[in-house]
């Protein structure tokens, strides 16, 4: 099988030795969504910037649907890239940052132009199309720079933080559309964000990285539910995280001895062997319990006595902080219904229980 | 002190800044209309008169006071600052596009070339003297002159160029690679038409430094005399009022070559937006 692209132990260490990516493996299907996520300086737009062709690739091999990429310039590409800041040429009409793409081409003008009306018309924009790009809002802005990234058909549709400008309702609305467009172009987007609702929202496959190297790549709702790495834990959903040993199988289970008690939740993948381990719990897999009710829960597993801290409702949901024993904070949410306001006032105390099929276990 | 004594203080200090920035030029000015040619350059004017403008032309009857020798060292300057103005602005901004990436050696080189503008003229001028004659060289002031100016005003275009990339935003030329457009054509369609502005000041700057430079070229510009070193040359005889109506007639075209600036700058922004126009069209 051939991929839109590949990337084979690439790697990118700037002039003065710092290493900005390290061994990054990946391989992206056609049409597939992939988002390149993680905190400022984990080397997701460095390696965005290497595909594009804007920074050299120190080591390793670029391969664009086969071909290897590592020494061919920007401008030769078949990839096209989206600027957070849009990047519009300030001096042209709308219009004409559109068909520029097509004009450097030397595609004769009757053809350029009804490609370019059809983009605009695709993303609303045929009323601006005389405008100059400064006039205009955030939202439209990012839409011309879009409809210039795509009119030029690349194999890879690159967008760097696009939608990081534009104010939350916005990037809301103009999510969907990207979501849209995509699946209905069917062209291979790399998306970089640091924001993970975006990434969880949109791509078919998140990269998580961290520190120039790649944490995880999974599909959104596994990485939200099954991380890999202590720091995939920490960092994509609010979870709580007990390191502790192995102490052994109970079926499907792994039971973690932790300095809270014995509990329980299910090894992601093989632990191989590993007996200092992390038990990851989402917050939405907490359940709280008045105290009064331990005898009721039997001598289920996961029983974890807790203080209610701080307990309001905001609109429909239900925000608890619950302090645990040995001093850990757990931020729990749920709808009103569950928690109603006065159940669990600040000081009670309560245990917090979860289903282990729902906690991870991963190598800490 | 209050609010008041404040701003008065303050208003105070900037009338004088205006007072001792065109004090100068307003005494040549009113001195200018000095009667001729019996009035000299002093106080009290005795009678109101445009003798000393028509004087310059060769309009007034002949008479013991000879014309200014300056005709054709005002043409020779004009070219001179122009060859200068076009080859400073090149440089400048060829020299500050080089330096938008840092290269081995770029902190050396950048005093090298800001070195132009420190050093003095006189010293320079006298340096080149001496090279041209132990090797040879006819002195000219389209030639060792020129070099001269080029290597003084070359650091003008090169900071304003510098300043005017700091501010550019390089992701607009990244965009435009990505689209497919080679990196020569970027610079000559999209990275040009954003800096132009800058290019402007740039050319005024080389061309006015060059149009009124004195201590480098007096030793370097040999027989023939630039416009600065001829009217400087009259001095040494008597002055004149007509060296003040001339001064006058250079100050308006200074201001005219302001004026022009001003103009081609707002053209370049509303060339812009006809653009814009003929796209809709």
């Amino acid at each position: 099988m051939i991929f839109d692209l590949e990337l084979n132990n690439v790697g990118k260490v700037y002039d003065n030795g710092t290493p900005a990516v390290i061994d990054f493996n990946l391989s992206v299907a056609k049409g597939e969504f992939i988002a390149f996520l993680g905190p400022s300086g984990c080397g997701k737009t460095t390696t965005l910037r290497m595909i594009a062709g804007f920074e050299s690739i120190s080591s390793g091999d670029m391969l664009i649907r086969g071909e290897r990429m590592n020494d061919v310039p920007p401008q030769r590409r078949p990839t096209s890239m989206i600027f957070q800041n849009y990047a519009l040429f300030p001096h042209m009409t709308v219009h004409r940052n559109v068909g520029y793409g097509l004009e450097v081409k030397g595609m004769p003008r009757a053809e350029r132009e009804a490609k370019v009306d059809r983009i605009l018309a695709t993303l609303g924009l045929e009323d601006i199309a005389g405008r100059k790009p400064d006039k205009l809002s955030g939202g439209q802005r990012q839409r011309i720079a879009l409809a210039r990234g795509l009119v030029v058909e690349p194999d890879i549709l690159l967008l760097d933080e696009p939608l990081g400008a534009l104010d939350a309702n916005l990037r809301k609305a103009i999510q969907n559309e990207l979501k849209l467009l995509q699946k209905s172009l069917g062209i291979t987007f790399v998306f970089v964000t640091h924001a993970q609702s975006e990434a969880l929202a949109l791509s078919d496959r998140i990269v998580v990285m961290n520190q120039g190297r790649i944490e995880q790549v999974s599909p959104p709702h596994q990485l939200y539910t099954r991380p890999n790495t202590p720091f995939v834990a920490q960092f994509i959903g609010r979870n709580t995280v007990l390191s502790g040993e192995v102490a052994g199988n109970e079926g499907d289970d792994v039971v973690v001895t932790t300095g809270i008690g014995t509990l329980a939740g299910r090894a992601n993948g093989a632990l191989s062997g590993k007996s200092r381990v992390s038990l990851v719990v989402p917050a939405e897999a907490i359940e709280v319990h008045a105290a009064g009710r331990r005898e009721a829960l039997g001598h289920a597993r996961n029983l974890v006595d807790a203080r209610i801290e701080r307990s309001e409702v905001v609109g429909h949901i239900a925000h608890l902080t619950a302090r645990l024993e040995d001093g850990r904070a757990v931020a729990l949410e749920a709808h009103v219904d569950k928690y109603r306001p006065g159940d669990f006032p600040a000081g009670s105390q309560v245990f917090l229980s979860w289903n282990p099929a729902e906690a991870t276990v991963i190598p800490a | 002190m209050n609010a008041t004594g404040i701003k008065f203080g303050l208003g105070l200090y900037t009338a004088l800044f205006i007072v001792f920035l065109y004090g100068p030029l307003a005494v040549l000015a009113i001195l200018s209309f000095q009667t001729g040619p019996e009035g000299g350059p002093q106080f009290p004017i005795i009678e109101w008169s445009t003798y000393w403008y028509k004087h310059l032309f060769g309009l007034t009857p002949p008479s013991r006071i000879a014309p200014l020798p300056i005709e054709q060292a005002l043409v020779r300057s004009l070219t001179l600052a122009v060859m200068t103005m076009i080859v400073s602005t090149v440089l400048g901004v060829t020299a500050a596009q080089a330096f938008r990436k840092k290269f081995r050696g770029s902190g050396v080189v950048f005093y090298l070339i800001v070195l132009g503008m420190m050093v003095p003229g006189v010293l320079v001028g006298l340096g080149m003297a001496l090279v041209a004659n132990t090797l040879g060289i006819d002195r000219h002031w389209w030639g060792t002159a020129f070099v001269l100016h080029v290597v003084y005003t070359f650091p003008f275009a090169f900071l304003v160029m510098l300043a005017i990339f700091n501010r550019f935003d390089p992701s607009v030329e990244e965009a435009a690679w990505s689209l497919g457009v080679t990196p020569g054509r970027t610079f000559r369609k999209i990275t040009f038409p954003l800096i132009f502005p800058g290019v402007l000041s740039a050319m005024l700057f080389a061309f006015t430094l060059s149009y009124d430079e004195f201590s480098r070229t007096l030793f370097a510009s040999g027989r023939d005399l630039t416009l600065p070193l001829a009217i400087y040359g009259t001095f040494s005889v008597e002055v004149h009022p007509n060296v003040f109506a001339f001064g006058v007639l250079t100050t308006l075209f200074s201001f005219a070559l302001l004026g022009t600036y001003a103009v081609l700058m707002g053209l370049s922004v509303r060339r812009a937006k006809r653009f814009a126009i003929q796209e809709e069209a």
